[in-house]
């Protein structure tokens, strides 16, 4: 019988060791929160860590599509920079928002009443209006579903320097809130070694705030190794601004919502367009958000990292990099421009100190250790020699910033020319979503593993211990 | 039109092509039963295999409603993990095939379903208060970790450097960690606690805090293997212990943290190492196996030499070959042999004794009256087995040896062999070197160097070459030599030159101690007879007394008085001449290359002064 296919009826549900158990995996990160359940290859819910917040009425608003320009409007972040939790009461409600009501995760509640929410739900969300509605809820409703996910076990994920308290604190709103029958935090560069299917691996994860280097051993993070700075998605954003900063003429950046409608000009020429205009006070912090959204569409199409070998400003490169084609980007006013070497000049930041654009915000400057070889090379000295090559063959690349053209190509000539004996590979996904979404997609898997059950802190091992069990058992 | 045919056609290969078209249609026509209702034609269509007539079926395959089974059920059952070991509290549901008795149709790897099968009925009751557990809980394993009370660590693993706390944070993280030392020394974190416990003594603000000690992943290695060496001891002696766990035991006992991190600062190295440098090492390595391969190959060669210089043990007679005739004979057919090889020389780089040596003779043939030169064969690979090494690459490729250059000029047969004259004199060390000698005749065919000592012997008489053999076994040497190179025969001859002359000079002295007596007893009768004139008689006898006693000391001394005086003193001047000689030659020699034969030289000139020393002072006793 077993050396015979099955058909799909007789099939063993649990082969690979898979044994689901409707676990949900939750992965905060700085620009977005994902969330679906274990098991599934993509997460369901993907929404951005920002919302909106209502100055005028104290009222939160999550989702992509809430965000839109609206009198007293302001955007906000639940996380900091560092990728943890900043605002705990805007995280819980957030999350609730991402799990209870965009996941559909089924409540023990009447059922005659229990359809009709499901059903408005997600129409509610398609229409974009009126989502407030969601954390308003019907009180008497929220009162109702006490234990909104009594049936759920939550994977949760963490940046690898997170603070015991934030751990604390999570698995009490887990437990408290939602009643979570298991819990579990497992760390961002863990599950996406997992993703990649590594237990051992040196972590690269280029995220949105920052990039960290990380050292995983058997599936357990090596604390020494950790390595992180801020040149990520946002720093390399900041380069954008500073490259439009110091372009002649002065490029400017106008944001989707503004333009009303625009005419095409040619290369270079001033945009004709015409703005929208708001009877109401736009946020600065809107316009940023709006901003950011225009300048990571320039990093999507244009940005590329000079792919080596040597540093882009090494002899020669500076001058190879302007002979190559160019490529042209068209503003959200209509305004084009044909881009050159500055597309590869913006990137060169993340690898090399001196390459990068001077910056004006403390933030934005840069030391040789905070470029990507710098970390790496911090990460490995960190940690004892036997396993380093161990490493240094399971070089794991994850995060979005990572699809940069040709980051895999400078990473691997950076690496081979830092260990010239030792043999370097590097994983990257070559899905984009798997890329964006590595750490999601290894707490997928892990949940989802018969062999997981055993490591969940249940309910009574919280009440029992207090949230300090999570310090105890997530090691 | 048959199936060959149709075969034919579509260029197909028949079954059998080789067996005649006649024949076999004879047998397939044969034994074909007659179809009725089919062309004869067609029926041929099918060659060899007959075409098959289906019966018309004209209803459609029944449907199999019976096997239909209702859907399978699937229900969402709860379970727990005892691997968690906390006796079912997390009850987890999952989707499993619902069953209808108990008897559960998941997969063959639910080995619980299977026990509960065994069970019977009573397992369907007790399912319904407690859920099933995870097939997946078998896979949990952990580590064993030695455990000790208080007494045992009191007694047993009491160390310096390390309190109990501490240990058994040690063995707790290793228990955590599985013993995965990265991570045990990755979370290592110990702060002991201050002195002072909890504050009994009030004294815990003033005490001072212990930093926490810097452990290296080799300490800790090393304190936890030696408290696991130690506790498997105490609970099982060594003695006891089957093989594994000794092994066991011995490894852990003989941790060396030193060893460890020298080894890790080697590997360090390594890594660091740029690629340039270990290209350099590379390449560095691969000359130091070319030199090796090459000492390899050299070393060969050499005992290829040296085997070829052995003594060939041969299990035919010899004895035919031992006359010249018989050489002669085997020269011949070794000549045919190489013609045969298209002049081939049978040995290309030495080019020794027969095949040169035939020439030479031929040569002094035509004109003896010229000084040759020619190869002392045997001694000559003697000496080039030993300075082989250093002689043979500067000089065997740059000018031709004279041995090849002797020989390339003595095959020109016919009087017209004249010397190349461009051929360069040799200083006396090359021809040392070289082993070449000169000499003024040599008979013809070639002679074994032995020989020519025998021959000494045989033209001594049975008496004589007695005593020459005693005095040679009494010089602790064998009448036939062990190794007759050319200056262990030169030097022999001249040791046997000395001998004889010995020999000879005993002779004559006996002869005259017997002309004495006979002269004493004539004078004892003639002074019987005429008692007179005693004076004269004793002068007489004084002069044979001091010729005595000259010829004595000219043996060791002054041989040449005593040869003049003597019979044999033209032996005794030779003996003279070849030790100086000898000496010459010692002098000349290498160092080293003959140092057992300057050895026997002098060896043997100072047991012939003793000899002679001994002889007369034998003599003077005798009188």
């Amino acid at each position: 019988m077993a050396q015979q296919p099955l058909p799909s009826s007789v099939q063993p549900t649990d082969v690979y060791g898979g044994d689901e158990v409707s676990a949900i995996v939750l992965d905060p990160g700085y620009i977005n929160t994902r969330a679906g359940f274990a098991g599934e290859e993509m997460p369901k819910q993907v929404l951005p860590s920002f919302y909106g917040h209502i100055t005028s009425s104290q009222r939160d608003l999550f989702g992509d599509e809430v965000i839109i320009p609206r009198a007293d409007f302001e955007i906000r972040n639940y996380m900091n920079r560092d990728s943890v939790v900043e605002d705990w009461d805007a995280a819980t409600k957030i999350w609730e928002h991402a799990l209870i009501n965009r996941l559909g995760v089924p409540r023990p509640t009447p059922a005659s009443k229990n359809g009709l929410n499901n059903k408005s739900k997600p129409a509610a969300a398609a229409e974009g209006e009126d989502v407030e509605m969601a954390d308003e809820a019907d009180l008497d409703e929220t009162e109702n579903y006490e234990k909104p996910m009594q049936e759920n076990p939550l994977l949760m994920t963490e940046a690898a320097w997170n603070s015991p308290k934030q751990r604390e604190k999570a698995i009490e709103i887990c437990m408290e809130n939602w009643a979570c029958p298991a819990f579990w935090l497992s760390k961002t560069p863990v599950l996406a070694a997992f993703a990649a299917g590594k237990a051992t691996a040196l972590v690269l994860d280029v995220g949105g705030s920052n990039t960290s280097v990380t050292a995983i051993f058997d599936g357990m993070v090596l604390k020494r190794s950790v390595q992180r700075s801020h040149v990520g998605g946002v720093w390399l954003s900041s380069q954008i601004r500073s490259l439009f900063e110091a372009s002649e003429p002065k490029v400017e950046v106008v944001p989707t919502f503004m333009v009303e409608n625009k005419k095409p000009v040619e290369a270079g020429q001033p945009a004709e367009a015409r703005l929208r205009t708001f009877d109401f006070q736009i946020s600065p912090s809107f316009r940023t958000y709006e901003e950011e959204r225009v300048l990571t569409e320039f990093k999507e199409s244009v940005v590329e990292v000079w792919r080596g070998p040597g540093r882009y400003l090494a002899q020669g490169n500076e001058d190879y990099a302007k002979s190559l084609p160019g490529r042209v980007f068209e503003m959200p006013d209509g305004s084009n421009q044909m881009w050159r070497d500055q597309r590869f000049k913006v990137a060169e930041g993340m690898w090399d100190d001196h390459a990068a654009f001077p910056s004006a915000t403390e933030e934005g400057k840069i030391t040789k250790a905070q470029t990507v070889p710098g970390l790496i090379k911090a990460a490995l000295d960190a940690i004892d020699v036997d396993i380093r090559p161990a490493l240094l063959a399971n070089v794991v690349v994850t995060g979005s910033t990572s699809l940069l053209p040709g980051f895999n190509d400078r990473l691997n000539h950076e690496l081979t020319a830092m260990f010239p004996s030792v043999k370097v590979k590097i994983h990257a996904a070559g899905l984009s979503s798997e890329r964006r979404f590595g750490a999601w997609i290894g707490g997928s898997i892990l949940g989802s593993l018969g062999t997981f059950h055993q490591m969940w802190i249940s309910r009574k091992e919280y009440e029992e211990n207090g949230p300090g069990v999570v310090e105890k058992r997530c090691k | 039109m048959t199936s060959r045919d149709v075969h034919d056609v579509l260029n197909l290969p028949s079954d059998h092509s080789g067996a005649p078209r006649p024949s076999k249609k004879q047998k397939t026509s044969a034994p074909r039963p007659n179809l009725k209702g089919l062309a004869r034609e067609v029926q041929n269509l099918g060659g060899d295999n007959p075409i098959a007539i289906v019966p018309e079926v004209n209803f459609f395959k029944k449907r199999r409603f019976a096997s239909r089974k209702p859907v399978a059920k699937w229900e969402l059952k709860a379970f727990t993990n005892s691997a968690r070991g906390d006796d079912g509290a997390l009850v987890l549901r999952h989707w499993k095939r619902k069953t209808d008795d108990g008897a559960p149709v998941e997969g063959a790897q639910d080995g619980e379903g299977q026990q509960q099968r065994g069970e019977g009925t009573p397992a369907s009751e007790r399912k319904e208060e407690k859920p099933d557990d995870s097939a997946f809980a078998k896979f949990n394993v952990q580590v064993v970790v030695p455990h000790y009370t208080e007494e045992q660590y009191h007694s047993n693993l009491q160390n310096n450097d390390w309190t109990k706390e501490e240990t058994d944070y040690l063995l707790g993280l290793a228990k955590d960690f599985d013993l995965r030392w990265t991570l045990i020394w990755d979370r290592y974190d110990f702060t002991p606690r201050p002195p002072g416990g909890d504050g009994a003594n009030g004294d815990t603000s003033t005490a001072v805090v212990p930093a926490p000690k810097q452990r290296s992943m080799e300490d800790l290695k090393a304190r936890y293997y030696e408290v696991a060496a130690k506790m498997m001891a105490v609970q099982k002696p060594a003695q006891y212990m089957t093989r594994p766990e000794f092994e066991l035991y011995e490894m852990m006992q003989n941790f060396d943290p030193e060893q460890e991190r020298k080894r890790k600062q080697f590997a360090l190295n390594t890594m660091s190492r740029s690629k340039d440098e270990a290209r350099e090492e590379e390449s560095l390595l691969l000359e130091v196996k070319r030199i090796l391969a090459r000492t390899e190959r050299f070393n060969e060669e050499r005992r290829e030499l040296y085997n070829r210089l052995d003594y060939p043990a041969t299990d035919s007679d010899i004895n035919s070959f031992k006359s010249s005739a018989g050489l002669q004979n085997l020269l011949q057919t070794l000549m045919t042999t190489d013609k045969n090889k298209k002049r081939k020389s049978i040995m290309p780089s030495e080019g020794v004794s027969p095949n040169s040596a035939v020439p030479n003779s031929a040569v002094s043939e035509t004109n003896p009256a010229n000084r040759r030169e020619s190869i002392a064969a045997s001694a000559t690979t003697n000496n080039h087995a030993r300075h082989d090494s250093d002689v043979r690459t500067p000089a065997t490729p740059a000018d031709p040896t004279p041995t090849s250059a002797a020989s390339g000029a003595n095959k020109k047969k016919g009087g017209s062999a004249q010397q190349p004259p461009e051929r360069r004199k040799l200083t006396q060390q090359e021809e040392q070197v070289y082993g070449v000698s000169y000499h003024d005749r040599l008979g013809s065919g070639p002679t074994f160097r032995y020989e020519k000592i025998n021959k000494l012997y045989s033209h001594k008489s049975g008496q004589q070459q007695l005593r020459i053999t005693n005095a040679l076994s009494e010089l602790d040497l064998p009448p036939r030599l062990v190794m007759p190179t050319a200056t262990v025969t030169a030097q022999f001859e001249v040791l046997w030159g000395a001998v004889t002359a010995l020999v000879d000079l005993r002779k004559i002295s006996d002869r005259l101690d017997g002309e004495i007596k006979i002269e004493e007893v004539k004078k004892a009768e003639r002074d019987r007879a005429k008692r007179i004139l005693p004076e004269k008689e004793k002068e007489e006898k004084g002069e044979g007394e001091k010729a005595k006693a000259d010829g004595g000391g000219g043996c060791g001394v002054d041989g040449e008085k005593a040869g003049d005086k003597k019979d044999g003193g033209g032996d005794g001047e030779k003996t003279q001449e070849g030790g100086g000689q000898a000496k010459e030659d010692g002098e000349k020699k290498r160092p080293g290359s003959s140092g057992s034969l300057t050895a026997a030289g002098h060896k043997r000139s100072a047991s012939v002064l003793s000899a002679a020393s001994d002889k007369s002072a034998k003599r003077h006793k005798k009188q």
